[in-house]
């Protein structure tokens, strides 16, 4: 800053100018310090963590035959004749309540199937005669790897909404000129021998708004 | 910056005036305050872009302009994420409309969709940014009121309670676009709702005026790991945000434009979310608008017309 020249400065002149020199000083300093950052200087937030990725998993619950058979898997659970044999329909027993008796060959098996389990017979869905098929409601032979026309035999409206695409899931394309969507089969989520699904646990939720203390199901959303 | 001389002063300190020392010290003040105010601009280097400052408005754009831009995006892209994206800029299609239907008695509140939309989208994992809001409601009730999303349960589904996951519903009448003072937001003819994520102000006028609160805003510089970034990327879509602009759902503009299914719908693990053209009758969504108990549209009174449907199996 220029001033005009004036003549040698009286005593309380200079007591100004050290005044003045000071206050600059500390703006240059404040300024500098603003530079650098020195205050207001914001921690970085800690990363949240990130969601396990178990969680994007787009893959189908289950393997169907055809699957197997597509993968070039192991089928030796469907190789039926190295046990059973052949034209002759494997005996069942049942306890003294009428539930039917799992061998321990196929302990693999929960029935489970309608509600009070009532479909809790073998040859419901298996061809008694040829074991490498099912048979359908009105006795139709089907193969293991057309699982939909066994399970749509008796759910008649579910199989309407599956063959729309309204029932279970579908990936790939809605645009069909462009490429194929991609259906899954009854049984890549519905175990055959209890349909039902179970609980799954869920991804976490949002994590700002995560309450330690739930609030009860009557509160107001937080939003 | 030579002063004026100030008039001559008939005290004895001739030197230096009350006046030129006021103004000493107001001009080193200013220029100190005007020092402490820009500062913040120095974390800004990413944005001092002529090029971007310069860019015309979306619809302005010529293709080769749009090339320019989509280049420079996948630039500062790389720069910042340390991934080569792809970055398109996708138009909507003739004679398609865009329907998306939930079915609510298939959703088991599992929170998949909110994570792979997350994934897909490249929102911001810390500040955390979610598109989806996933409601727990009791049994027999369809109050929002008694609406919860901070459910922490061991296992999905809980006992008593259904599940509906809420995002942007792709209104026909969109407030959020009404009070847009800058035309940042507009509907497209496939019914997507979009943003231009160059031309937001960051106003949140949009955030306000939505019902079904489904828009986001970016308080701080989205931070996405380098191996979670999805480089299929789209302008209107899912390129990555910055600092100060609104985000929201936009049915996978990347994907759903280049005729695949939106992340959300391919990995729900029941199958209770179904997308598609509504103006094909052979869509799943027209088949389960013309024969489902379809029962909301969500908050119908609003009059924004939803493109989003829940609806019942049973």
């Amino acid at each position: 800053m220029e001033t005009p020249p004036r003549p040698t400065p009286p005593a309380p002149a200079g007591r100004t100018n050290l005044w003045l020199g000071g206050v600059t000083l500390l703006f240059v300093a404040l300024a500098a310090m603003f530079a650098k950052n020195l205050w207001g200087h914001v921690e970085p937030q800690k990363p949240l963590p990130l969601v396990d990725k178990k969680f994007l998993d787009t893959t189908p619950w289950r393997k169907t035959y055809a699957d197997l058979v597509k993968a070039k898997e192991d089928l030796s659970d469907y190789d039926c004749y190295g046990c059973h044999e052949k034209g002759k329909p494997p005996p069942i027993r049942f306890d003294d309540k009428h539930k039917i008796i799992i061998p321990k060959e196929h302990s693999n098996i929960v029935m489970g199937h309608g509600s009070h389990d009532r479909n809790d017979h073998c040859w419901n869905c298996h061809n008694e005669q040829t074991l490498v098929t099912l048979q359908a409601r009105a006795g139709q032979d089907v193969k293991f790897d057309n699982i939909p026309a066994l399970c749509g035999s008796c759910h008649g409206p579910t199989y309407r909404d599956w063959e729309a695409g309204a029932h279970g899931r579908i990936s790939g394309y809605w645009d069909r000129k462009r490429g194929a969507a991609e259906r899954l089969s009854c049984a890549n989520c519905h175990n055959p021998h209890a349909p039902r699904i179970g609980g799954r646990e869920p991804a976490p939720g949002p994590h700002p708004l995560r309450d330690p203390h739930p609030a009860p199901a009557t509160a107001q959303p937080a939003h | 910056m030579p002063l004026p001389s100030p008039t001559p002063d008939k005290t004895s300190d001739a030197a230096m005036t009350r006046r030129s020392f006021l103004r000493g010290t107001a001009a080193v003040g200013g220029l100190t305050a005007l020092a402490a105010s820009l500062s913040p601009l120095r974390e800004l280097d990413e944005f001092t872009n002529t090029e971007q400052f310069l860019q015309k408005y979306y619809k302005e754009l010529t293709p080769d302009e749009m090339a320019r831009v989509l280049k420079r995006i996948e630039g500062e892209v790389e720069k910042q994420y340390g991934v080569r994206p792809h970055v398109r800029d996708l138009k909507p299609m003739d004679g398609v409309e865009f329907v998306y239907c939930l079915n609510l008695t298939r959703c088991i509140g599992c929170r998949k969709c909110v994570h792979a939309c997350v994934a897909e989208n490249n929102q911001s994992r810390s500040p955390e940014i979610q598109y989806i809001r996933v409601l727990r409601l009791p049994h027999g009730s369809l109050d929002i009121e008694k609406a919860e999303h901070n459910y922490d349960a061991k296992q999905v589904p809980e006992p008593g309670f259904f599940y509906m996951p809420v995002q942007c519903q792709q209104c026909k009448n969109p407030p959020c676009v009404k009070v847009c003072p800058v035309n940042a937001t507009w509907q497209e003819k496939d019914g997507i709702t979009v943003i231009d994520y160059d031309w937001c102000i960051g106003c949140r006028y949009c955030e306000a005026a939505c019902p079904y609160w489904a828009r986001r805003f970016n308080f701080a510089k989205p931070q996405i790991p380098k191996d979670r970034v999805n480089p299929n990327m789209a302008y209107l879509g899912n390129r990555p945000r910055k600092q100060g602009v609104m985000e929201k759902c936009h049915f996978c503009i990347q994907r759903t434009r280049a005729g695949r299914y939106p992340a959300c719908l391919e990995v729900c693990p029941v199958g209770a979310r179904k997308f598609g053209n509504i103006l094909d009758p052979e869509s799943e969504v027209s088949f389960i608008l013309k024969t489902k108990r379809v029962f909301i549209q969500l908050k119908e009174e609003m009059g924004t017309s939803p493109r989003f449907f829940y609806y019942f199996d049973k």
